[in-house]
C-alpha cells in the first residue's frame, strides 16, 4: 500500500491521497480479528522463510506462534512465555504470506498480554535489561553527553563482562559507539534554530530546518505556499546518537535537490520499546512524534526517514493511533530514496552526478522489505555513473535492534546472519566490492562485526556523486 | 464365529451406551458393549458441544430443565477434563418477548438454575463482538462438553472395571430363548467374520436407531429423528456460551468449543439416522439466524458444516402437544420434550430382558445411564448402589506429568496433549523424551504430535484415520485436514495390513473432511480448499472422488 508512485497534480512529491482511517486494517478491527487470523491458509510460507526458525531448531517459527498459537490463546491454554521473544520483529512472515496476515503483529500481541500477565514472575535481570535496550533515545542521549568517554568505558572487557554477568547483554556483540550528537549545522546550509526560549535554548526539543537564510521556516504555521519545497526530517536515534554524519548527508542531498529540511525533536521512534516489551511507552513515543509532527502533516510536506525501521513504524505502527495525525503519516512518509526516486520520475532529480568509481555490495534490510518499496536505493546509485552495485540478497543479518546483544541470543544472531556473512567475505576475497551499503544502522554494525567488511548507508554513495564530501 | 458371553449386552456406542457400560461395570455386572461404527461417531458427537445448565428448557420443559442443571454440576465434579466451564449467557435482543423474560426468571428459579443477570456495559466489554442492540444479559452455568473425550473416558473407566466393548461390530438380531433375549449376533465389518455375544438381558441404546432394532425383535418404539445443523467456526469468537432469551428456536446457541466456536442448530425431521448432510439452504438459513447475535457473522471464517440426527422419544400425548404447537414441518421437534424414556419391552411386548433407552440429551447421558443400569441391575438382583455421580471419570494428573510435557513440549502442544491425553500422555511423552523429533507437530492447527498420533494410530480401537481424527483431533482445525492428512500416511502404513489400501484410507478420510466443507465454500475457506486440492489432486494426483469431489 505503500507502492504508488502517483503525484499530486500539481507535481512534486506532495502527499499521497489520504489513506482510509485506520487504513487496510479498519474493516478487520471491526469484526475483531485486527490480524486477520481467518485469512490464514496455513500453507507454512511464513515458516520456511523466517530467518530464526532457519538457524534455530527450538524456535516453532512464526505459524506457530503467530495463526495457531492464536487460536489456543483465545481459548485461553496457557503458552510457553519464552519462545515469544525468539521472535526478531524483522517481519519477514508478513512480507511473505500471501494471505497479508499480520503474524508479527500476532506474536506482538501476544506478548504484550502475556508482559502484563507475567511481569511479576519475570526475572528482574532481564526485565531491567528489557528497560535499558528499549531505550535507545536515553542512552543516546547519556552516551552523546561525552561519546568518547562512553565509548571507552563500553569497550573495556571488565565493562563488558560486568553488563553481560549483571543484564545479560553480550560481552561479544557489536554494540555501535556513540558519536556527536545530531544536529544540524552552524553557517552550512543546515542549521539549527531552537524554538525561541521554549527549551531554554537546549536544542534537543527544539526545530532543527536548514532555513536557507529565511530563519523562521521551521515554524510550521509561518509562509504558505512553499510547502512543496519542504521536507521533515525523522533522523532516528542511530542517527541522532551514533552517526550523526549520515544525518548530515541526508540533509545535505536534500537540500542539494532544493528542499528545505526541517528537523524537529523527534523522540525514539518505538521500535526499540516495542521489541523489548515496552508497549505502552512505544505508544507514547508515537504519540509525542504525531504532535510535533501534526502541523507538517496538515500542511502536505513529506516526513523523510533514512533508518528504515523508523520508516517502518511510520508507516505501520503510527497509522494506528487514534490521534488525528495518524491519517496522515502513513501516506506522507517516504523513505530517503523512495522520495528520491519519485523526484526522479518526475525528472526532478538532480542528476549532476560525478562518477563514483567504487564496487559495491547492497544488503536490503528486512525493515526495508516489509514497507514494499523494492530497493529504491539501488535503484538511484545505478543512476550513478561507475557504481556498480550487486544486490547481495542473502536474507536477514540477525541483528534485528537489540536481538543481538542479548547474550542468551548473540551466538544465534551470529548464525542467522552466517549466509549473509559468507556472500560478504567471499565477495570482498574476490575483488568483486569493496563495501557494503545497506540504509540499517543495525545492519551496518553486524555485518562489519559478522565479515569484517565497511558498511555504510547508501546516501553517502550520492552524496559523493554531488561532491558533498563523503563516500567510500 | 466369534462368540463373547457377558450377563448384559449394550447396543450402541454412544454416550449413553459407554455411561451404561461404565455404571453396570462399576457394579460389577459383566457387560459387553457392541457398536456399528467407533465410538461416538454418530449423535454424541454431532451437536454443539453444550452442557446445558436447563435454562434453554426453565419455560417449556422444567423436568428436562431441572436434569440438566443436576447432571451440569455432576458432570463439571467427576469429569473436570471433557468440560469447560465457560458459563453462558442469555441475551435479550429488541423485538424479544419481554413477558418470556420473566417467565424464563421464574422457570429458572422454580428448577433451581442460578441466574445473574450481567450489566449491559460489562457484558459488551468482555464479548465485544455481541450484538450492541442487547437489551438485557443473564448469566446461567451452561458449559462446554468434549463430546469424543467424554465417551472415550467412560469406555476407558469401564474398560478399567472390566467391562468390554466391541466396535466396527454390526448387530444383525437380537437372539430369542424363549419369552426373553439370549443375546445378540452380527457381523466384524472390519474383518467380515460373524459373531454372537450370549447374554441374558439386552440393552437397546442406539439412538437414532432405536426403533429399528426394537422392530428387529418384534418390539414396538417410537422414534423421531430430529435433525440439527451447526456450523464450526475458525476459532473462538465468544469466550463463552451465548444463547438467545426468547422460546428455543433455530441458529440461537453460540458455543465456544476448544479452539472453534458452535452454531446451532436446526430441528427438521427426517426418516434416517444418516441423514446428516447440512444442505446449502440450511447453512445459509443459520448465517441468517446467527446474525442477531453475532452481527459481524458474515466476516467470520466457518470451516465446516455438520448434522447430527437427535433420536426424541415419542409417545402419543406429545405427539398431541406437538401438533397444538402448531410447529408442524421445521422446528416441531421441540415441541417433543427432551428428557428421555426407558421403555422395558417386558411390560409393553412381553420380551423378558429387553430394555430400550431413548430421547434424552447428551447432558443427561450419566442420569439416563443410572436408570437403564438400575433397571438392569434390579433384574440381576444386583443391589450395588451407582457410583456414577461421586466417581471421578478420570484418575487425576499428576503434576509429575505436567512437568515432564512442558520440559518436552512447545508451547501450547503440552498443555494440549495433557488435556486429550491425560495419564496416557506419559508413554507420549517417553517417546519424545527417547526421539525428539517425535515431538515435532504433525497437526498444527490443534498441535498434535507425530509422538501422539503414532500412539493412536497403533491403538487397538482405531480402525480408520477417522478414528484418531476423533481422539486427536488432528484434521478438525483450520487446515480442515489439508496438511496432516498425508503426514499421518506414514505412519498409518507403518501399521502394515489395518489400515491398506492407504489410498483408499486416504480418499475416505478426505471426503468425510469434503462432506463439511461443500456446503460452506466461501472466502477463506475456499481458498483454504483449493490449496488443499492442488495438494491431493494435484501434487499427489488423487483422483476419483477424492478431495477435488
Amino acid at each position: 500500500m505503500y507502492t504508488q508512485t502517483q503525484w499530486g497534480e500539481e507535481g512534486g512529491p506532495g502527499p499521497k491521497p489520504a489513506a482510509e482511517p485506520g487504513g487496510d486494517d479498519s474493516h478487520r478491527q471491526e469484526c475483531g480479528d485486527p490480524a486477520g487470523l481467518d485469512a490464514c491458509v496455513k500453507c507454512g510460507i511464513c515458516t520456511a522463510h523466517c530467518p530464526v526458525a532457519r538457524a534455530y531448531a527450538p524456535f516453532p517459527g512464526p505459524k506457530n506462534l503467530g495463526p495457531d498459537a492464536e487460536r489456543l490463546r483465545l481459548e485461553g491454554v496457557a503458552l510457553d512465555p519464552g519462545c515469544l521473544a525468539y521472535c526478531t520483529n524483522c517481519k519477514t512472515c508478513e512480507v511473505v504470506c500471501p494471505s497479508g496476515v499480520r503474524i508479527t503483529d500476532m506474536i506482538l500481541r501476544a506478548r504484550r498480554q502475556q508482559g502484563s500477565a507475567q511481569a511479576e514472575s519475570a526475572k528482574s535481570r532481564l526485565r531491567i535489561r528489557d528497560h535499558v535496550l528499549g531505550r535507545a533515545e536515553y542512552l543516546g542521549r547519556l552516551g552523546t553527553v561525552w561519546p568518547e568517554f562512553t565509548n571507552t568505558v563500553l569497550a573495556t572487557k571488565l565493562t563488558r563482562r560486568l553488563l553481560q554477568k549483571a543484564l545479560g547483554i553480550s560481552a561479544e556483540a557489536p554494540l555501535p559507539k556513540y558519536k556527536k550528537r545530531f544536529r544540524l549545522e552552524k553557517g552550512s546550509a543546515a542549521e539549527l534554530t531552537s524554538e525561541s526560549g521554549q527549551n531554554g535554548g537546549k536544542s534537543v526539543e527544539g526545530t532543527g530546518s536548514s532555513s536557507m537564510g529565511r530563519g523562521a521556516a521551521g515554524d510550521p504555521s509561518a509562509g504558505n505556499g512553499s510547502a512543496s519545497k519542504q521536507v521533515v526530517y525523522f533522523p532516528g536515534c542511530f542517527v541522532n546518537y551514533n552517526d550523526e554524519a549520515t544525518g548530515l548527508a541526508v540533509i545535505r542531498v536534500l537540500e542539494h535537490n532544493g528542499f528545505e529540511v526541517i528537523v524537529p525533536g523527534f523522540h525514539c521512534c518505538g521500535v526499540p520499546l516495542t521489541a523489548n516489551g515496552r508497549f505502552r511507552e512505544a505508544e507514547g513515543n508515537a504519540r509525542r512524534n504525531l504532535a510535533l509532527m501534526e502541523p507538517y502533516l496538515e500542511r502536505g510536506i513529506p516526513i523523510i526517514t533514512s533508518c528504515t525501521s523508523c520508516g517502518l513504524a511510520l508507516k505501520e505502527d503510527y497509522p494506528r493511533i487514534r490521534v488525528p495525525a495518524a491519517k496522515r503519516i502513513g501516506a506522507q512518509t517516504y523513505d530517503l530514496f523512495e522520495f528520491l526516486w519519485l523526484l526522479h520520475e518526475r525528472g526532478e532529480l538532480k542528476e549532476d552526478f560525478l562518477e563514483v568509481r567504487v564496487p559495491l555490495a547492497y544488503h536490503a534490510p528486512c525493515h526495508l522489505k516489509a514497507q514494499g518499496i523494492g530497493t529504491p536505493s539501488l535503484r538511484i546509485l545505478r543512476l550513478i555513473p561507475g557504481v556498480k552495485a550487486e544486490e547481495l540478497d542473502a536474507g536477514c543479518c540477525g541483528l534485528s535492534g537489540s536481538f543481538g546483544f542479548k547474550a542468551e541470543k548473540y551466538e544465534l544472531s551470529l548464525q542467522i546472519g552466517h549466509a549473509l556473512f559468507q556472500r560478504v567475505r567471499q565477495g570482498m576475497r574476490e575483488g568483486k566490492f569493496k563495501a557494503v551499503i545497506t540504509e540499517c544502522g543495525g545492519c551496518q554494525v553486524q555485518i562489519a562485526q559478522g565479515s569484517g567488511a565497511r558498511s555504510l548507508h547508501p546516501v553517502w554513495i550520492l552524496a559523493q556523486a554531488y561532491g558533498l564530501g563523503g563516500g567510500t | 464365529m466369534v462368540r463373547y458371553s457377558a450377563q448384559v449386552v449394550i447396543i450402541g456406542g454412544g454416550a449413553t451406551g459407554v455411561g451404561i457400560l461404565r455404571d453396570l461395570s462399576l457394579r460389577g455386572i459383566s457387560s459387553i458393549l457392541v457398536e456399528q461404527g467407533d465410538l461416538a461417531h454418530g449423535t454424541s458427537s454431532r451437536f454443539h458441544g453444550l452442557l446445558h445448565s436447563g435454562a434453554r428448557y426453565a419455560v417449556k420443559d422444567p423436568v428436562s430443565a431441572a436434569e440438566c442443571i443436576r447432571e451440569n454440576n455432576i458432570l463439571k465434579q467427576i469429569a473436570p477434563e471433557c468440560v469447560a466451564a465457560t458459563g453462558g449467557w442469555f441475551v435479550q435482543l429488541p423485538g424479544d418477548e419481554v413477558d418470556y423474560a420473566q417467565a424464563w426468571l421464574k422457570g429458572c428459579e422454580r428448577t433451581g438454575i442460578p441466574v445473574h443477570e450481567v450489566p449491559l456495559e460489562e457484558a459488551l466489554k468482555r464479548e465485544p463482538l455481541l450484538a450492541k442492540e442487547a437489551l438485557r444479559v443473564f448469566e446461567v452455568p451452561d458449559a462446554a462438553v468434549d463430546g469424543f473425550k467424554l465417551v472415550w473416558e467412560n469406555a476407558k473407566s469401564a474398560r478399567r472395571c472390566g467391562g468390554r466393548y466391541l466396535t466396527y461390530h454390526r448387530v444383525e438380531a437380537i437372539l430369542r430363548e424363549g419369552e426373553g433375549v439370549a443375546g445378540v449376533r452380527g457381523e466384524n465389518l472390519l474383518t467380515g467374520e460373524s459373531f454372537t455375544v450370549e447374554a441374558g438381558m439386552v440393552v437397546n441404546a442406539t439412538g437414532a436407531w432405536a426403533d429399528r432394532l426394537a422392530a428387529s425383535a418384534g418390539a414396538s418404539l417410537e422414534v423421531v429423528r430430529d435433525k440439527g445443523i451447526l456450523l464450526a467456526f475458525n476459532h473462538r469468537l465468544f469466550q463463552r456460551v451465548i444463547n438467545r432469551l426468547r422460546p428455543p428456536g433455530d441458529g440461537d446457541i453460540f458455543v465456544p468449543h476448544e479452539t472453534i466456536t458452535i452454531l446451532g442448530t436446526t430441528s427438521e425431521w427426517v426418516d434416517t439416522p444418516s441423514d446428516n448432510q447440512p444442505s446449502d439452504r440450511e447453512v445459509e438459513r443459520m448465517m441468517t439466524l446467527g446474525k442477531a447475535l453475532l452481527p459481524g457473522i458474515a466476516e467470520k471464517r466457518v470451516i465446516r458444516a455438520f448434522a447430527g440426527v437427535r433420536p426424541l422419544h415419542r409417545s402419543d400425548s406429545e405427539w398431541a402437544e406437538g401438533s397444538e404447537g402448531g410447529r408442524v414441518e421445521e422446528g416441531r421437534g421441540r415441541a417433543v420434550s427432551r428428557t428421555f424414556a426407558l421403555i422395558d419391552h417386558e411390560a409393553e411386548e412381553g420380551i423378558k430382558g429387553f430394555l430400550s433407552i431413548v430421547g434424552g440429551k447428551f447432558t443427561t447421558y450419566r442420569l439416563m445411564a443410572e436408570k437403564a443400569s438400575d433397571w438392569v441391575a434390579a433384574k440381576l438382583a444386583n443391589d450395588v448402589p451407582c457410583r456414577t455421580a461421586a466417581e471421578p471419570l478420570q484418575p487425576e494428573l499428576p503434576a509429575h506429568l505436567r512437568r515432564r510435557a512442558r520440559a518436552l513440549l512447545p508451547c501450547a502442544a503440552a498443555e494440549k496433549t495433557l488435556q486429550r491425553l491425560g495419564r496416557d500422555a506419559a508413554a507420549v511423552l517417553e517417546t519424545i523424551a527417547r526421539d525428539p523429533d517425535k515431538g515435532q507437530l504433525l497437526c498444527e492447527c490443534e498441535m498434535v504430535t507425530v509422538a501422539e498420533v503414532e500412539k493412536t494410530v497403533a491403538d487397538e480401537d482405531a480402525h480408520h484415520l477417522a478414528d484418531v481424527r476423533r481422539k486427536t483431533r488432528l484434521g478438525m482445525g483450520t487446515c480442515q485436514g489439508a496438511f496432516c492428512t498425508y503426514r499421518a500416511l506414514p505412519l498409518m502404513w507403518r501399521e502394515g495390513e489395518k489400515y491398506d489400501p492407504l489410498s483408499g484410507e486416504l480418499i475416505r478420510f478426505l471426503n468425510q473432511r469434503w462432506k463439511g466443507i461443500r456446503p460452506v465454500l466461501w472466502g477463506d475457506q475456499l481458498r483454504e480448499t483449493e490449496l488443499t486440492r492442488a495438494i491431493y489432486a494435484g501434487l499427489l494426483d488423487l483422483r476419483e472422488g477424492g478431495a477435488a469431489g
